[in-house]
């Protein structure tokens, strides 16, 4: 699976994140779902609704965006937060991981 | 299995004796994917990185305890499989459908690793050894399909793209 570029343009990604002071978006964490040819779609989309509290539109975006270009970023935010969505990800043995924004 | 009866607390199955048979070979199976699998980066530049690695691998061998237990009391539970004249019935609980959602893609990703992490519509070569990876695969994804379809969920098609 080609792997690419996180998107410049993530209109849905860590909305909850802006309100924050510079230093706490200086040290924003992303959570990135990972291609796995394993997982049923439908499956990744009903785990980004469980997790994330997302519809089932954007779900599918993230859902289609991991199936297409390899990974989806999912979330911009504190270390912290990362640390739980990623966690939560696996629980359900997607492939998920934190990466500090660079 | 199908599901034959929902409601807000209880979806209620029909199972084939030989699904009976592949529901327990499949959830015995549990866990198939070694806690080690889960990374917590790609990259992995900081110095807490390794402890941060360790908790990981911790809290996931720990919560596949505890799932491994609540799959082997749910099958060992006394009536919870009623057999009928025609099949086999059985109820779930919307959580217990969550965490059976968990269970069963450990198995099917487990079953995956186990046959070499082949790309999407490649076919490995199968033999005596990784037979049983197979079956984990494509029997615990039978089953989650079944249970994401009673959820209301189904598959994308190519009409779904825009």
């Amino acid at each position: 699976m080609a792997a690419t570029a996180i998107p410049e343009i993530m209109p849905d990604v860590g909305q909850e994140e802006k309100t924050g002071s510079k230093s706490e978006l200086d040290s924003a964490w992303l959570v990135v779902c990972w291609n796995d040819p394993v997982n049923l779609m439908v499956y990744v989309t009903h785990v980004f609704q469980t997790v994330f509290g997302w519809s089932r539109q954007k779900a599918e975006f993230h859902m289609k965006q991991v199936h297409n270009q390899g990974k989806s970023v999912l979330a911009r935010t504190t270390m912290e937060k990362a640390e739980h969505y990623v966690h939560q990800l696996q629980k359900y043995t997607l492939h998920a991981t934190m990466e500090r924004e660079e | 299995m199908k599901l034959i009866r929902k409601t807000k607390e209880q979806f209620a199955f029909s199972l084939g004796q030989r699904e009976k048979q592949l529901w327990f070979q499949v959830l015995q199976m549990y866990p198939l994917v070694p806690p080690s699998h889960h990374q917590l980066s790609k990259k992995g530049k900081r110095s807490s990185q390794h402890e941060d690695q360790r908790l990981l691998e911790d809290a996931v061998a720990e919560q596949r305890r505890a799932n491994r237990q609540q799959v082997l009391a749910m099958l060992a539970e006394p009536g919870r499989f009623r057999e009928t004249k025609n099949d086999i019935r059985f109820s779930l609980t919307p959580a217990e459908i969550e965490w059976l959602l968990q269970v069963l893609n450990d198995v099917r990703v487990g079953g995956w690793l186990g046959l070499g992490e082949p790309e999407e519509l490649e076919t490995p070569e199968i033999n005596s050894t990784n037979a049983p990876y197979l079956l984990a695969m494509e029997v615990s994804g039978f089953f989650q399909s079944v249970l994401l379809t009673a959820l209301g969920h189904h598959e994308p098609t190519p009409f779904d793209e825009s």
